[in-house]
C-alpha cells in the first residue's frame, strides 16, 4: 500500500486550475524537468554546467576500479543524491506523502539504482545479458514476490513520476526539428496500430460475450497508452470496478512478460536501434515497460555484432512512437467511447456523458514539459556551428542532462518491479485474457512489419 | 440559465457521499494501478469509484441516487 496520503477532500471536489498545477504528477515533472533544463541552459550560457553534478559511472572491468570510481566520486554522488530528494521530496510533498517518510525510501532507491548503473558500464555486462533496466525488474520483481517490500519503502515507489521527469528531460537530448519531421509517420504508424488493436480486442470480447464497457476498457489498455488509457476509458464509460481490475492486471502482465521479450526477438534479428525503438514503441503497452525494453535494447549498441545505430536512437524512436503516436490522443479515445456509451450502450443508472473539454483535462501534461524542452535546448544549439556543439553544447548541456535522465528511468525501472505482486492480479476468467491477447498479438506483428517493413527505411534514417 | 447549470454541477458523482477520489484510496483499491499508471496523472482527471454502483466513474456523471456530500 501506498503511503502517500488522500487528498483533501474539499481540494479533490473541486479542482481548480492552481490545484490541478500543484497536485497533479504531470505538472510536478514538468516543474522538476523543466527546471533542471531551465538551469542547465542558464549555466552553459555563462559558460559554467552541472555536469559535476550530474554524475554517471564511467565504464570499467575490473571491480577494484569501481572501488576507485565511487570514492573519487563520493562527494558527487552525494550531492546529486541531495538533489534528487530535495526535487523529489517537494513533489512528493506536493501530491500528499510526508518528506519524513519519503527520504528514508528513496535513499534505498536511490543506492540500489546506483549500483544498478554501475553494472551496466561493467564491460562485460551486454555479454550476460545484464542490462540495468532488464536487472533493475527482474531485481524488483524478486524482491516483491519473494521477501516482500518492507513498508517503509512504499512511499518511494512511484514509477510515473520518475518516468515522467525523464521523459521530459528526454526532450533536451531530441531535436525538436527531428520531432516535427518524425512525428507525422509515428502518428500514422501508431493510429494504424491501435485501431487495428483496438477493434480485434473490443470486437473478440465482444464476441465472448463480455460487457461493452469492458471491451471498451481492454481496447483502450492495450491500443493507446496501457493502464493509463485503461483507466481513461473506465472513467469515461462508467465501467465496473473488478472490469477496471482486470484491465489493469492484463494490461501490467503483457507489459512485463514483452519488456524482456520485444528485445530478445529485436536482438536475435539484429535490428538497428532506432526500427527496434520505433516497433518496442508501437507494441508496447505503458511508457515506463516500454523505456525498460527500448534502453536495454539501446545498451545493445557497439556491444552486440550485427546491431547497429546509437543507444539514444531506441529510447527517441520509442518515445516519438508511444508518447507522440499514442500518448497524446488518450482523451480523444475517452471523450469517443464516452459518447459511444452513452447514446449506444445499454444503460447502467448512471449517465457518464462527457463534453469536449474531457479531451484536455485527460491530456498528459508531461509531453508538453518534453516538447518545451526539446525547443528550448534546440533553440540553445541552433547558435553554435557543429564543431562548438560538439565542443560546448553537448558536454556541458546535453549529456548532463541524458546523465539524469538515465538516473530518473532507473528509478522507474526498479520500481515497476517492486510495485508488481503476481498475488495482485485479477485476470478474471479466460475470455478477458483472450480478447486481450487477441489483442496482443495483432499488435506485436502488426507493430513489427510497419516498423521493419512498411517504414523501415524511415526509422533508419531516423537513426542516422 | 445558470441556476439549471449549477444544480447540475451540485448534483454530479464529484460532489456525491458514495463518490471516492482521493488518489491514495484509489491507488489501495487498485494495487496494480501504481505499477505502470498513477491515480495521481492528468489522464485520470477527477475519475473515482462509486460505492452505490461499484463502477469507476467520471466526476461528470450523475445518476438517480445521489447523496450530496
Amino acid at each position: 500500500m501506498t503511503e502517500i496520503a488522500d487528498t483533501p477532500p474539499l481540494l479533490a471536489r473541486r479542482e481548480s486550475l492552481w490545484t490541478e498545477l500543484l497536485r497533479r504528477e504531470d505538472w510536478w515533472a514538468i516543474w522538476i524537468g523543466l527546471g533542471l533544463v531551465v538551469v542547465a541552459v542558464g549555466l552553459t550560457l555563462t559558460g559554467g554546467s552541472i555536469k559535476w553534478l550530474a554524475v554517471a559511472p564511467s565504464k570499467w572491468s575490473q571491480g577494484s576500479e569501481v572501488v576507485a570510481q565511487l570514492r573519487t566520486h563520493a562527494p558527487q554522488y552525494l550531492a546529486l543524491f541531495a538533489l534528487w530528494a530535495l526535487l523529489l521530496g517537494i513533489g512528493s510533498s506536493a501530491l500528499g506523502s510526508r518528506w519524513a517518510r519519503f527520504l528514508p525510501a528513496f535513499a534505498a532507491i536511490y543506492a540500489v539504482s546506483l549500483l544498478l548503473y554501475l553494472l551496466g558500464q561493467w564491460d562485460q555486462a551486454s555479454h550476460y545479458n545484464l542490462e540495468p533496466p532488464l536487472v533493475a525488474l527482474a531485481l524488483g520483481l524478486l524482491i516483491s514476490n519473494t521477501v516482500g517490500v518492507p513498508q517503509w519503502l512504499q512511499a518511494g515507489l512511484r514509477v510515473e513520476f520518475y518516468i515522467k521527469i525523464g521523459i521530459v528531460l528526454l526532450g533536451a537530448s531530441l531535436p525538436f526539428t527531428l520531432i516535427i519531421w518524425a512525428g507525422p509517420v509515428a502518428i500514422l504508424q501508431a493510429a494504424i496500430v491501435s485501431l487495428a488493436t483496438f477493434g480485434v480486442i473490443f470486437f473478440t470480447a465482444k464476441r465472448l460475450g463480455l460487457d461493452r464497457r469492458l471491451a471498451a476498457t481492454l481496447g483502450t489498455g492495450g491500443a493507446v497508452c496501457g493502464v493509463s488509457g485503461a483507466i481513461a476509458t473506465a472513467g469515461a464509460v462508467g465501467a465496473k470496478k473488478e472490469q477496471v481490475s482486470i484491465a489493469i492486471s492484463l494490461v501490467v502482465f503483457w507489459a512485463i512478460v514483452t519488456i524482456f521479450v520485444l528485445p530478445l526477438v529485436a536482438r536475435a534479428l539484429h535490428l538497428s536501434t532506432a526500427v527496434a525503438g520505433a516497433w518496442i514503441g508501437t507494441s508496447e503497452f505503458a511508457d515506463a515497460a516500454g523505456l525498460a525494453a527500448a534502453q536495454a535494447y539501446g545498451g545493445y549498441a557497439g556491444h552486440v555484432p550485427g546491431i547497429s545505430g546509437s543507444a539514444d536512437a531506441a529510447v527517441n524512436a520509442f518515445t516519438l512512437m508511444k508518447v507522440i503516436g499514442r500518448d497524446i490522443w488518450i482523451g480523444v479515445w475517452a471523450f469517443v467511447l464516452s459518447i459511444i456509451a452513452t447514446t449506444r450502450w445499454e444503460r447502467t443508472g448512471v449517465n457518464s456523458s462527457t463534453g469536449a473539454g474531457e479531451i484536455w483535462r485527460r491530456f498528459p501534461k508531461f509531453v508538453l514539459g518534453f516538447l518545451l524542452a526539446s525547443a528550448i535546448v534546440t533553440l540553445i544549439a541552433s547558435g553554435y556551428n557543429y564543431a562548438e556543439y560538439k565542443k560546448v553544447v553537448l558536454p556541458a548541456l546535453v549529456a548532463p542532462l541524458q546523465a539524469l535522465r538515465v538516473w530518473a528511468f532507473t528509478f522507474a525501472f526498479l520500481c515497476i518491479g517492486l510495485t508488481t505482486q503476481f498475488r495482485q492480479f485479477i485476470v478474471g476468467g479466460a475470455k478477458p485474457f483472450i480478447a486481450f491477447t487477441a489483442g496482443v498479438v495483432v499488435n506485436v506483428i502488426l507493430g513489427f512489419v510497419l516498423s521493419t517493413q512498411v517504414f523501415a527505411q524511415f526509422w533508419t534514417r531516423f537513426g542516422q | 440559465m445558470s441556476a439549471p447549470a449549477g444544480s447540475a454541477a451540485r448534483s454530479e458523482c464529484g460532489n456525491c457521499q458514495h463518490f471516492e477520489q482521493g488518489a491514495a484510496q484509489l491507488e489501495r483499491e487498485l494495487p496494480l494501478l501504481r505499477t505502470l499508471s498513477s491515480a495521481y496523472s492528468s489522464v485520470r482527471a477527477r475519475d473515482g469509484l462509486c460505492r452505490q454502483h461499484e463502477r469507476y466513474l467520471s466526476a461528470s456523471a450523475l445518476c438517480a441516487q445521489h447523496a450530496p456530500a
